[in-house]
């Protein structure tokens, strides 16, 4: 006895042993699910460790060991097994065993459009579909239902419901839109699992958000056959202005189309009001239209006025049908383009008519009265520059490097043009102006050109002492410098007796002395020059006093008999101008008053450029291309007449340009660039006097209008393409800006930023910045949701960092862009026609049809769907069964039934 | 309480039998074995004493009995499948917007972001208290719920099973949305997003998002921010010298350390370009590879980190398809010259007379006519110069005397970078146009139209007004480049080819037959039909890679890639306030707490048995 209650528990010991490391090896460590396949159908433990629930056998077996049951070995045996079976059975329904199983159960959600675009009776329509499918319905199939405008609903329906809802909109200010992939998206989330997927979409097609189609091929990925039906109701009487369009760029004073895309449901009048900005558009602004079924195209004509943006709205009103009015208007913007602004200066404004008047013929906008700007900020309205024949002491330091800034760095074109105050003559050697231009003004003066005697006579009297002194003997020095070595210079210093200075070498000699006797110093000096041979003699007389004129008038006419020509310089309030202005009116010469000492070198070259004419060539001569360039198109320059001078001048090394020549082979006309614009040098002038033929001659308005456009700023030249639209799927604006330069070469690189204003023509019109990243070579692109409606303007800037010059790194616009994009109102009243044919791609992708029989949408069509399906209530069934089984046998005698006779009884019998 | 399973009146039946049957057992007296004993005045006494405990021993019978009972109903019951009911607790309804988006493939945490991001989504479904159910839905481009909403735990890790990662960025707001939609009405609705929180504003075209009553909370993923990324690949032909292209690539470093990378470009699967970089916390690499040329097709490129879905970026060489040009002509030698410029052109001449035969075979990409006017227009591009008659697409009026080109239409392609101003012409017609055409040239200050670009019966037509051998035109380089333009654009071969759709968008590919439905193959090799609409085909495109579409005789190849600055930053990040409300770690979901009753009722009846056949084997109960 003893010994078989070893060996049982011995025999439970090995057994748990065994299944134990069985457990651990087979179901602990081989992860959350166990899944093997069989006769093709999928198994699955889904918690397979429950299985451990069997490690109890062990005891069963042990315990039996132990029993004090009165029961027959067999049945025992037979109890204990049934224990550990009905262990094992509730071990597997634990451990959830689940197999992958068919069925062709279908649940169809209905979804419904109840989008402001939709009629009620349409929404009725929509109810009685819903009642016809529940009547259809097979019984172990469902039926959903979503509503939908913008944005999807579910609507409560109960597994057995036999009468459809109402079908209800979604509340003021939500029928607005249609978003049918929404819709659709949420329906997925109703299927519940082991059903055929079916969706019955009932709408117009029409749908302002998402995109049916992209999401039709979602929905069968997902196994959801679609199913349409159309809304065949006819739809009311509609008026829709569905665009406004108006010419992306119009220039000032230009006559246009505006074009109105009128749709209506049906052949009416309508009264269309078309207004530029407030006021009825001027030209066309009331138009009564007849019109017919379908989109209409109206035009107005219109003429903008003023550049600027102009904003245009148009209303329709007085139809007899019509449905919304909230798509009754549009509105668009018109960008209007003005002229190009060109900045005239000349020396000699009297004689500036000329050129100004050519350059307004070529449609510019030129501007003679203002004076060259001091600062970025007043030069930045103009496109162009245009200096001329002015000589350099009249324009100041600052507004020279403003102009070197402009053409630098804003881009600006800058004309230099020459005259008798032009390049050398004017100063213009050694300054800021010269540095920009093409052209260099240190011509050396040619062997054939006259030798020159200059005489300088240069008041030292007491009050000359210091600062004037000092600048006199500077500006001796700067016509020594200015002279070439075959002239000849003479210095003469003069208080109360003059001093002949012979060599240049001299000048530093002068010294401050008495009184100012200007008659004798004149007199040494026509002495001097008298007995010189040269071809040209000049006396320059610099005073700052008053002196005794007598005998003078004589004197200086003596000269100018002589050939001998005088100007005069008085500095400071104190000279006797009546005096001087005499001499050099009767000495052929000119006369300067000069309140700065400072300026007195400039005006002594000048003199000096001016006399010795070694800059100036004044032949008659008819220049030659050199170089092609753009803006000579169309003009013949081998036609053109003689010009009758110009400044000579020597071309900078590349990349300076000549484009015109002399016949001395000197730059008449040359251009480079200078950071971002283009400086241009005309060494000849531009009015009547050198140019005075070419003022008659036909092409002069055009060579000149054409060379402005060409090399004015760029802003206006490089304006690259922009297209914008918003996309109906997600209400995005999408720009795309295409930056290709004429070379064939992407722009890339550049900073591109888009600013959006609008909406135009309201008063909570606002502006907004937004990125243009560059997506690739040449091409920036902007996407950004847009939530106001009205037209918007798009301003689209290209920065570039470029160098100042100084060494920093500074951004400035190198192009731009333009262009509009119109939100008129909520996309839903934009399309009236239903779109069938969307619905019938979408369900033909899917499997569907449209306008489905009832009965068809719960039909499976041979399709079957997998489902998981739990086995474990299998495993309890099967439990119970071992349960009950297991009382029996441990509650009824089966085995060993015989009475065990007794032996007394058998020995009676 | 509900019970799912069986119905009460099922179980009631199954009970009543079952316990019939077991009572009835216990009513039967286990027959006695007959032992016959030697003395029986010996046993009597253990008789005696039996009888004294015989009401004991009814006793344990009894327990025996209700033991089995007891048992017996634990299992019945747990076929019912008992759930707590939803009338009775009020549950919460939760929906757990999984984040599938192209970062969520990041591995700093191994094995990847999105495996994280279900374990613990799992973690919360097992959290889930009786009477709460839940929504499972894939948050990427799109929103895609998983399944219904549902109390069922195992269903919902299945569900789980099924997120997969795609190459797009993750519409937050378009999730939000459809989560507010699914809890419109409900008591005590939740939303669980599990994302990195590279999620962005919750707004979108409609406005900032409202969830209306709904809690938000927020599970994070993801650990390192360290990650190079290619955000821009493209590749573009040059407008006028088609033979070569332009290659653009932006990298970006968006972690906070400098990164070196190993930069590969490959055309045609063939190494083009090998650079080794260095780029610092945040900087953004532009890379232009101009005036590339070759026969190369694909371009691949590509370095290796720890989000791989932005190591690999995929363009496609606009194609050069030969185009097949018919010319009508009597002999023109500037047309024949000009037509020779090039190489991808199919020329064929026929004379006026072979015409009709040679158009009926069809398959013309344009035809051109060189003083020539057929009676009908072919269904063709066409180009016409110097058309007469009533077959001409528009109006030949006045005949003009030195025409010139005063009004140039500079933007239109057929004309775009031409020097046309200055052509001379000795004789032409005025041309006049119909609505919507456009006027690419007109002499007169603009009043007289010579040059005119529009749309005839789905085909695109150019009209010149003049026989350029009446003017100097063919004598200059405008002219072989016009006839040129003038195909490309009837081609439609221009530069405004898209060398790369984005990952996340729905994609619109040119379809040129007449097909319903195209085939399109997919980077993995699978294949998919697509809807045709307007000569496009229409799809949600979510992965990168080159994909090829098939449609009737057309087989296009077309690329994909993800190129999202803000899906390559996958620094983890908490997501700003949604309509006021900060999301903060999810609230009240312990896990530990089975939902479902049958399970505990098996286990009672498991631990009950043991007991049972503890008791019967030492008859504590008989």
């Amino acid at each position: 006895m003893k010994a078989r209650s070893l060996v049982l528990a011995g025999a439970s010991l090995a057994l748990g042993g065994v299944l134990l490391w069985a457990y651990l090896h087979f179901v602990w460590y081989a992860g959350p699910t166990l899944t093997w396949k069989r006769s093709g159908i999928d198994y699955e433990l889904l918690a397979p460790r429950m299985l451990g629930i069997a490690l109890l056998a062990p005891y069963f077996l042990w315990m039996i060991g132990r029993s004090l049951a009165d029961l027959p070995v067999a049945q025992r045996v037979l109890s204990v097994l049934l224990r550990v079976a009905f262990v094992g059975v509730l071990a597997l329904g634990l451990a959830r065993l689940a197999r992958t199983a068919t069925t062709q159960k279908v649940c169809t959600v209905y979804v419904v459009d109840v989008s402001d675009s939709v009629p009620d009776a349409a929404l009725v329509d929509a109810k009685d579909a819903v009642q016809a499918a529940l009547d259809a319905r097979p019984k172990d199939d469902l039926v959903r239902l979503v509503t939908f405008a913008k944005r999807p609903r579910a609507v409560p329906l109960a597994d057995d419901a036999k009468q459809a809802p109402v079908i209800e909109r979604h509340g003021p200010g939500l029928g607005g839109a249609t978003d049918i992939a929404s819709a659709l998206q949420l329906a997925y989330g109703l299927f519940p699992e082991g059903y055929l997927r079916r969706a019955v979409v009932l709408s117009d097609g029409v749908q302002t958000d998402g995109d049916l189609l992209a999401e039709a091929n979602r929905a069968r990925g997902y196994g959801v056959k679609l199913y349409a039906i159309p809304y065949t109701r006819p739809v009311p009487g509609e008026v829709a202005v569905r665009d406004l369009r108006v010419p992306e760029h119009v220039h000032e004073g230009e006559t246009f189309d505006v074009h109105a895309q009128v749709f209506s449901s049906v052949p009416q009048r309508v009264k269309l009001v078309l207004k530029q900005g407030d006021m009825i558009n001027g030209l066309d602004g009331v138009k009564d239209v007849d019109l017919v079924a379908g989109d209409n195209d109206v035009s107005f004509k219109s003429r903008a006025a003023v550049p600027g943006e102009v904003t245009y709205a148009i209303e329709a009103s007085g139809a007899a049908q019509d449905r919304f009015v909230e798509n009754n208007r549009a509105t668009a913007v018109a960008a209007v383009i003005g002229k190009p602004v060109v900045l005239y200066v000349d020396g000699n404004p009297a004689r500036a008519s000329y050129l100004a008047s050519a350059l307004a013929a070529q449609e510019l906008n030129v501007d003679t009265s203002d004076p060259l700007p001091t600062s970025l900020r007043e030069a930045e309205r103009y496109d162009f520059i245009v200096l001329s024949d002015m000589p350099a002491e009249r324009v100041s330091m600052t507004q020279q490097e403003t102009i070197e800034q402009y053409v630098r760095d804003l881009g600006g074109g800058f004309l230099f043009a020459g005259g008798e105050s032009g390049y050398g003559l004017g100063g213009w050697y050694h300054t800021t102006i010269e540095r920009i231009l093409p052209v260099r003004m240190d011509a050396e003066k040619r062997k054939d050109e006259p030798e020159v005697a200059m005489c300088l006579v240069i008041d030292r009297s007491g009050s000359m002492s210091g600062l004037p002194l000092d600048m006199a003997k500077q500006a001796a020095k700067a016509t020594a410098d200015t002279l070439s070595g075959d002239d000849l210079l003479e210095v003469i210093a003069f208080d109360s007796q003059p001093t002949r200075i012979v060599h240049m070498t001299a000048a530093k000699h002068i010294q401050a002395g008495g009184g100012t006797e200007i008659f004798p110093a004149l007199d040494a000096a026509y002495q001097a020059l008298s007995t010189t041979r040269a071809k040209k003699k000049h006396v320059i007389l610099l005073t700052d006093g008053q002196a005794p004129q007598n005998g003078i008038r004589d004197l200086v006419q003596a000269m100018a008999a002589e050939n001998i020509t005088v100007s005069t310089v008085g500095l400071g309030g104190g000279v006797d101008e009546t005096l001087l202005r005499m001499i050099s009116d009767v000495g052929g010469g000119r006369f300067y008053k000069v309140a700065d000492p400072q300026s007195l070198p400039r005006i002594f070259t000048r003199e000096t450029e001016m006399v010795s004419r070694s800059a100036a060539v004044e032949e008659y001569f008819q220049p030659h291309v050199v170089s092609p360039a753009d803006f000579l198109r169309g003009i013949d320059i081998a036609s053109a007449p003689f010009l009758h001078g110009y400044v000579a001048t020597k071309l900078k090394p590349p990349p300076a340009q000549e484009i015109l020549e002399s016949e001395l082979q000197e730059p008449i006309l040359a251009r480079w660039h200078v950071g971002l614009g283009w400086t241009l040098a005309w060494t000849s002038d531009v009015k009547n006097l050198w140019a005075v033929e070419w003022l008659r001659w036909p092409q002069w308005g055009q060579m000149w209008g054409q060379l402005v456009r060409e090399h004015m700023r760029q802003k206006r030249r490089q304006v690259f393409d922009m297209r914008a639209e918003i996309d109906p799927a997600t209400g995005h604006v999408h720009a795309v800006l295409d930056a290709i330069g004429v070379d064939d070469r992407f722009q890339n690189g550049l900073d591109a930023a888009l600013t959006l204003t609008g909406p135009m023509g309201t008063p909570t019109s606002a502006t907004r910045k937004v990125p243009m990243p560059q997506t690739a070579p040449g091409r920036y692109e902007a996407d950004f949701p847009l939530d106001r409606y009205g037209s918007f303007l798009l301003h689209a800037a290209l920065e570039k960092a470029i160098d100042d010059g100084h060494g920093n790194m500074k951004s400035a616009t190198v192009a731009e862009s333009f262009g509009h994009v119109t939100n008129p109102y909520p996309r839903e009243y934009l399309a009236l026609a239903p779109d069938v044919a969307t619905l019938g791609h979408a369900v033909e992708a899917t499997g569907g049809s449209l306008d489905p029989a009832p009965a068809a949408v719960f039909d499976p069509a041979g399709e079957v769907i997998k489902y998981h399906e739990d086995l474990w209530p299998r495993f309890v069934g099967v439990a119970i069964a071992l349960f009950l089984l297991d009382l029996l046998v441990r509650r009824v005698r089966i085995f060993d039934r015989k009475k065990t006779a007794r032996p007394s009884v058998k020995a009676a019998a | 309480m509900i019970l799912a399973g069986l119905t009460l009146l099922q179980l009631a039946g199954i009970f009543g039998a079952a316990a019939f049957g077991v009572t009835v057992l216990y009513i039967l007296k286990l027959r006695r074995r007959v032992v016959a004993v030697p003395f029986s005045p010996l046993w009597e006494r253990i008789l005696r004493d039996k009888e004294a405990t015989s009401l004991f021993s009814k006793l344990k019978r009894l327990l025996s009995l209700l033991l089995q009972l007891a048992l017996l109903a634990l299992l019945v019951l747990a076929l019912g499948d008992p759930r707590a009911a939803e009338s009775l607790i009020k549950g919460r309804t939760v929906v757990v917007l999984v984040d599938a988006s192209a970062s969520m493939q990041a591995t700093d945490v191994a094995p990847s972001r999105l495996e994280v991001a279900k374990d613990e989504v799992k973690k919360i479904v097992r959290g889930l208290g009786g009477a709460d159910r839940m929504l499972v839905a894939q948050m990427d481009a799109m929103v895609t719920p998983l399944g219904p909403m549902t109390g069922d735990t195992s269903a919902l890790e299945r569900e789980l099973d099924g997120v997969r990662a795609t190459d797009t960025r993750a519409d937050y707001p378009r999730a939000l949305r459809f989560a507010g939609d699914v809890l419109r009405g409900v008591d005590r609705g939740e939303i669980v997003v599990v994302s990195d929180g590279a999620l962005g504003e919750a707004s979108d075209a409609s406005g900032p998002v409202h969830l209306g009553d709904a809690e938000l909370s927020f599970v994070k993923v993801g650990t390192s921010d360290r990650n190079v990324g290619i955000t821009q690949f493209s590749v573009r032909r040059y407008p006028l010298d088609k033979n070569r292209y332009e290659v653009m690539l932006e990298l970006v470093n968006t972690g906070a350390a400098a990164e070196a990378v190993e930069l590969q470009l490959l055309g045609d699967g063939a190494l083009v370009d090998l650079t080794k970089l260095r780029l610092q916390p945040g900087e953004r690499l532009p890379r232009f590879y101009p005036q590339l040329s070759g026969a190369s097709r694909t371009l691949d490129d590509g370095q290796h980190d720890a989000l791989p879905a932005d190591d690999h970026a995929f363009a496609l060489l606009p194609e050069r398809r030969r185009a097949k040009v018919l010319v009508v002509t009597a002999g023109n030698t500037y047309l024949e010259a000009a037509l020779l410029l090039d190489e991808y052109l199919d020329v064929t001449d026929v004379a006026p007379g072979a015409y009709t035969a040679a158009v009926a075979k069809g398959g013309w990409d344009t035809v051109v006519f060189d003083g020539v006017t057929p009676a009908e227009m072919p269904k063709a591009n066409a180009l016409y110069l110097d058309p007469r008659g009533p077959g001409s697409p528009v109006k030949v009026g006045a005949a003009l005397v030195q025409p010139g080109f005063d009004k140039i239409d500079r933007k239109h392609p057929a004309v775009k970078f031409l020097a046309l101003d200055d052509v001379n012409v000795s004789a032409g017609h005025k041309l006049e146009p119909q609505t919507g055409d456009k006027v690419l040239g007109a002499s007169d200050g603009g009043a007289s139209p010579l040059l005119i670009a529009g749309m005839r019966g789905g085909f695109r037509f150019v009209a010149v007004g003049f026989d350029v051998r009446d003017s100097d035109l063919p004598l200059r380089t405008a002219w072989p480049l016009f006839i040129v333009d003038c195909i490309n654009w009837f081609t439609d071969e221009d530069a405004q080819y898209l060398s790369s759709f984005r990952t996340g968008e729905v994609w619109r590919i040119p379809v040129l037959t007449g097909v319903a439905q195209a085939t399109v193959k997919l980077p993995d090799g699978t294949s998919q039909a697509v809807p045709v609409h307007e000569g496009r085909a229409v799809m949600l495109g979510e992965h990168a890679g080159f994909y090829e579409l098939v449609a009737g005789e057309q087989d296009t190849q077309f690329a994909a890639s993800m190129l999202d600055a803000s899906e390559s930053a996958i620094a983890p990040q908490t997501p700003p306030a949604v309509d006021g409300k900060t999301p903060g770690a999810p609230q009240g979901f312990h896990v530990g707490v089975r939902r479902e009753i049958w399970i505990y009722l098996l286990l009672a009846a498991a631990l009950l048995t043991m007991l049972e056949w503890a008791t019967y084997h030492r008859r504590m109960t008989v």
